[in-house]
C-alpha cells in the first residue's frame, strides 16, 4: 500500500456544488412544500381568522411542548433504537420540581433537579439498552411503566400546582409577536444541528446507526455513545417537563401527557428520519414540528374530533415512512410483475434494448448537432441509426414474445406433471 | 430426576412457586376454589392475547397494536349485536375474529410487504385502529341489559365448573401448541425468526410468513375484544389501552426470545399463571393497587434481564458443545 505512490487518491477537498434542482426536491423542502399547503388551506378556509392577531402564535406556541422531545427522539433514531419512555421520563421530572418547590427550595434548584432527574432515568435506560445489551423497546416499555408507575404512587390522585411562574410565561408569552418557546426551541435546535452535522459525535452515529459492528472495530466506544445519546434524551425529557408544564398553565396530574412519546416519534419519522437508524438530518423534524402543530390545528378548526386525528397521525406516519420505499427500485418490481410477467429474462432483453436505443438516439443528436458534415452525408447517416433502432426492436420484441410463448408452455407442463 | 431439571422451563416452574409460597404465607385467603377461579378468568383474555404477540416476537417484530384491536373487534361486534340481537352468538364471535383477522393482515402487509420497522408500523396502526374504534362507536358506552343472555354467556357462562372464557383459553393454548410445533408454517415462523436470511435461501418466502404471523395475532386480539365485551358485558372504545405491554410482558415472563426464534407455548403458560397470580397478590394487599404499574415495570426489567443472560449461557454452552465435537 505504501508502496504505491501512484494509488488514485481521493480528492476530500472537493464539495458537491450546488444545484438548485436538487435542493427544491429535498425531502426538507418537501416539509417546507407541505407546510406552505396547510397554511394556503388554512387561509383559504377562514381567512378572517388567519389574519387576526395572536392566531399564528397561538397555533405555534401549540405544537412547542413536543419540541423538545422531538429534538431528543433524533438521536435516539439515529442509533436505530426507540425510546417509548420519554412522556412518562418528562412527568417523572415534572413532579420532581414540583415537590421541590413544595418543599420552598430555590428555584434554580428546582428547575436542576427536574432536569436531572431526567437525565438519571435516560441513563438508567441508557445503562440497560448500551451495556445490558437488552432491546430497546422491551426496556423503555417497561420504564414507561415504572417511571409512571412511581408519580401514580407519589401523587395518586393529587395535582401539583406549585411551579415557577416562568414556566407559563415561557409557553404563553411573545416577544414582538414571536412566541418565546419558538425562539427558545430555535436556539436549542441551533446546538442540536450543530452537535449532529459538525462535530465528531455526530458522524459516530450516523455510523452507529448504519453499522453498530463495523464502528466496533473501528475503534469507537459503541456502548459510551449510546449511553450519551440515552442521557441527552433523558435530558431532553427534562427540559420538555418546563415547557409542558407551562402549556399545562403550570399543573401536573399522573395521567398527564400519554402518547406524547408517539407523536414525537410520529414527528421524527415524518421529518425524515429513518427507524432503521443513520439516516436523517435535524433540519427535517424542525420543520415537521411545525407541520404537525399548524395540521392538529387545522383539522381542529374543520371540525375533526381528537379521535380521527388520532387516525391522521397514524396515517401521516405510515405514509411518511412508505414514501422513500417509492424510488427506482419499487417501480422496476411492479413493472416486473404486471408487464413483464415475473419473467426475468423478458426484463434484462427490454432493459438492454432500451439502453441500445437510448445511445443511438444520442448518437443522432449529436450527428444533428454536427457542423463538420453536409446535410446528405448526416440524412444517411440518421437513417442507418434509425434503422438499427426499429431493427433492434424488432428482436426485441420477437425474443420477448418467444421467451413468454416458452413460459407458458413450462407453466403448461408443470400443471400436467403436478396434476396426477 | 435429570429429567425434570433438564426441563427447558425449569427456572420459570421454580419461579411460579416461589411465587404461590409467598403468597399463600402472606394472603392465605388467595387459596379457594373461587377466588383461584375468578382469577384465571380476569387473566384468561392476557393469556390470549399472549399467545398471538409470541407468534410476532418469534418473526422478530413486535406488535403494539392489539390493544387498540382487541377495542376495534370488541366495539364492533358488540355495537352490531346490540343492534342485531335475533342472531346467534356464532356470528359475533367469527365478526371478532374476521376484524381482528383484516387488522392483523393490515400490519402483516405493512412488515411482510412494504418492509416498514414492526415497531413503527405497528405504532401507526395502534393510532389508525383506535380512532376508528372510536367512530364506530361514535363514543358510547354499552351496559349490561344492552346485552342478549346468549352473548353473555358466551364467556361469563360456566360450562364443567369453569368460565367459557377459560375453556376459550385452554382451546386457543392447545391449537397454538400443535401449530407451532407440528404445522410446516408453524416451524417456518421459527426459521425466519432465527435467520431470515438462511431462510430465505430455503426457499421460505419471509413475507408470506410474516403475513401469517401478524393475522394470528390480529385475530386473536380480534377474538378477546368480542369476549371481553362479553366478560364483563360492558364496551366502550377506551377498552384494551395498555394490554399489549401485558401481553409482552407475559411472553417475557414466558421465556419468549425478544430476538426472535424462540419460545415455547408451556412456558407462555407459566408466564400467563405469574403474571396473574402478581396481580392477583397485589390486587389483595391493601393501599398496593397504586403500585401495580411501577411494579409490573420492574417485573419486565427483571424478566429481560434474565432472559437475555440465559440466552447468551445458551449459546455460550452451545458454542462449546460444537468445539467439543470439533
Amino acid at each position: 500500500m505504501s508502496g504505491n505512490a501512484n494509488a488514485p487518491v481521493r480528492d476530500l477537498t472537493a464539495k458537491e456544488s450546488f444545484k438548485l434542482s436538487k435542493f427544491l426536491v429535498k425531502w426538507e423542502m418537501m416539509l417546507v412544500y407541505i407546510l406552505i399547503l396547510i397554511n394556503v388551506a388554512l387561509i383559504i378556509n377562514k381567512p378572517g381568522l388567519y389574519f387576526s392577531r395572536g392566531t399564528i402564535q397561538a397555533i405555534i406556541e401549540s405544537g412547542m411542548d413536543l419540541s423538545m422531545l422531538v429534538l431528543g427522539m433524533i438521536f435516539i433514531l439515529m442509533l436505530g433504537d426507540i425510546d417509548v419512555s420519554c412522556a412518562a421520563n418528562m412527568i417523572l421530572s415534572a413532579m420532581v420540581t414540583g415537590l421541590m418547590m413544595d418543599a420552598g427550595l430555590p428555584v434554580i434548584l428546582c428547575v436542576a433537579g427536574g432536569v436531572l432527574t431526567g437525565g438519571l432515568c435516560g441513563a438508567f435506560n441508557g445503562f440497560f439498552v448500551a451495556y445490558m445489551k437488552m432491546p430497546a423497546v422491551i426496556v423503555t416499555i417497561a420504564t414507561s411503566m415504572l417511571f409512571r408507575g412511581i408519580v401514580k404512587i407519589v401523587l395518586d390522585v393529587n395535582v401539583l400546582k406549585n411551579f415557577p411562574s416562568f414556566y407559563t410565561a415561557l409557553a404563553w408569552s411573545d416577544i414582538a409577536g414571536i412566541p418565546v418557546a419558538m425562539i427558545a426551541f430555535l436556539l436549542i435546535s441551533l446546538i442540536f444541528v450543530l452537535l449532529l452535522h459538525k462535530t465528531t459525535f455526530g458522524r459516530r452515529l450516523y455510523m452507529i446507526g448504519n453499522n453498530p459492528t463495523v464502528t466496533t472495530y473501528s475503534g469507537i466506544n459503541v456502548e459510551k455513545t449510546k449511553m450519551e445519546v440515552f442521557i441527552i434524551m433523558g435530558l431532553m425529557a427534562g427540559l420538555a417537563s418546563i415547557f409542558f408544564v407551562g402549556r399545562m398553565g403550570g399543573g401536573v396530574s399522573s395521567t398527564m401527557g400519554t402518547g406524547y412519546e408517539m407523536d414525537a416519534i410520529a414527528i421524527c419519522v415524518l421529518g425524515g428520519v429513518s427507524t432503521n437508524g443513520g439516516k436523517g438530518k435535524v433540519y427535517g423534524p424542525i420543520i415537521a414540528t411545525f407541520i404537525m402543530a399548524f395540521l392538529i390545528y387545522t383539522l381542529g378548526l374543520m371540525g375533526v374530533d381528537a379521535n380521527s386525528r388520532k387516525i391522521m397521525t397514524g396515517i401521516i406516519l405510515i405514509i411518511a415512512i412508505l414514501i422513500p420505499n417509492i424510488n427506482r427500485e419499487f417501480w422496476a418490481g411492479l413493472k416486473l410483475k404486471f408487464v413483464y410477467n415475473n419473467n426475468k429474462n423478458v426484463e434484462a432483453i427490454n432493459i438492454k434494448t432500451q439502453n441500445e436505443v437510448k445511445i443511438l438516439k444520442e448518437e443522432i443528436a449529436a450527428i444533428k448537432k454536427n457542423a463538420d458534415l453536409s446535410a446528405d452525408k448526416k440524412a444517411a447517416k440518421e437513417k442507418e441509426c434509425l434503422d438499427k433502432i426499429a431493427t433492434l426492436q424488432k428482436r426485441c420484441k420477437e425474443t420477448t414474445a418467444a421467451l413468454k410463448t416458452e413460459q407458458q408452455e413450462d407453466n403448461a407442463a408443470a400443471k400436467k406433471r403436478f396434476a396426477k | 430426576m435429570k429429567k425434570i431439571t433438564g426441563y427447558k422451563n425449569f427456572g420459570l416452574l421454580v419461579g411460579l412457586v416461589g411465587l404461590l409460597i409467598i403468597a399463600a404465607i402472606i394472603t392465605p385467603s388467595m387459596y379457594s376454589p373461587s377466588s383461584l377461579i375468578s382469577m384465571l378468568r380476569n387473566n384468561a383474555i392476557f393469556g390470549m392475547l399472549a399467545v398471538g404477540e409470541m407468534f410476532v416476537l418469534i418473526t422478530g417484530g413486535i406488535d403494539i397494536s392489539i390493544g387498540s384491536i382487541l377495542s376495534l373487534a370488541g366495539v364492533v361486534s358488540a355495537m352490531q349485536m346490540s343492534k342485531h340481537m335475533e342472531l346467534p352468538t356464532v356470528v359475533w364471535v367469527a365478526v371478532g375474529l374476521g376484524v381482528g383477522l383484516i387488522c392483523g393482515l393490515v400490519n402483516g402487509i405493512l412488515i411482510g410487504k412494504l418492509k416498514i420497522v414492526p415497531m413503527i408500523a405497528t405504532l401507526g396502526t395502534m393510532y389508525i385502529f383506535r380512532g376508528m374504534s372510536f367512530l364506530v362507536s361514535g363514543g358510547e358506552w354499552l351496559f349490561p341489559h344492552q346485552f342478549t343472555e346468549s352473548f353473555i354467556n358466551c364467556a361469563a357462562g360456566k360450562t364443567f365448573g369453569l368460565y367459557n372464557v377459560i375453556w376459550f383459553e385452554v382451546i386457543v393454548l392447545v391449537l397454538a401448541g400443535v401449530f407451532m410445533n407440528v404445522f410446516t408454517v408453524g416451524r417456518r415462523i421459527f426459521a425466519i425468526g432465527t435467520n431470515v436470511e438462511s431462510a430465505h435461501v430455503a426457499g421460505i418466502n419471509d413475507g408470506n410468513i410474516k403475513l401469517v404471523a401478524y393475522g394470528i395475532c390480529g385475530a386473536l386480539a380480534g377474538l378477546c375484544g368480542m369476549l371481553y365485551t362479553a366478560n364483563y358485558a360492558m364496551c366502550s372504545y377506551t377498552m384494551g389501552e395498555g394490554y399489549e405491554m401485558t401481553a409482552i410482558a407475559i411472553c417475557i415472563l414466558g421465556g419468549v426470545a425478544i430476538t426472535g426464534g424462540r419460545a415455547t407455548i408451556d412456558g407462555v403458560i407459566i408466564g400467563n399463571l405469574m403474571m396473574s397470580v402478581i396481580t392477583y397478590f397485589i390486587s389483595l394487599l391493601p393501599g398496593l393497587s397504586v403500585w401495580q404499574d411501577a411494579i409490573q415495570g420492574a417485573i419486565i426489567i427483571v424478566a429481560v434481564l434474565i432472559n437475555v443472560s440465559m440466552i447468551k449461557a445458551a449459546d455460550k454452552r452451545l458454542l462449546k458443545e460444537r468445539g467439543a465435537l470439533i
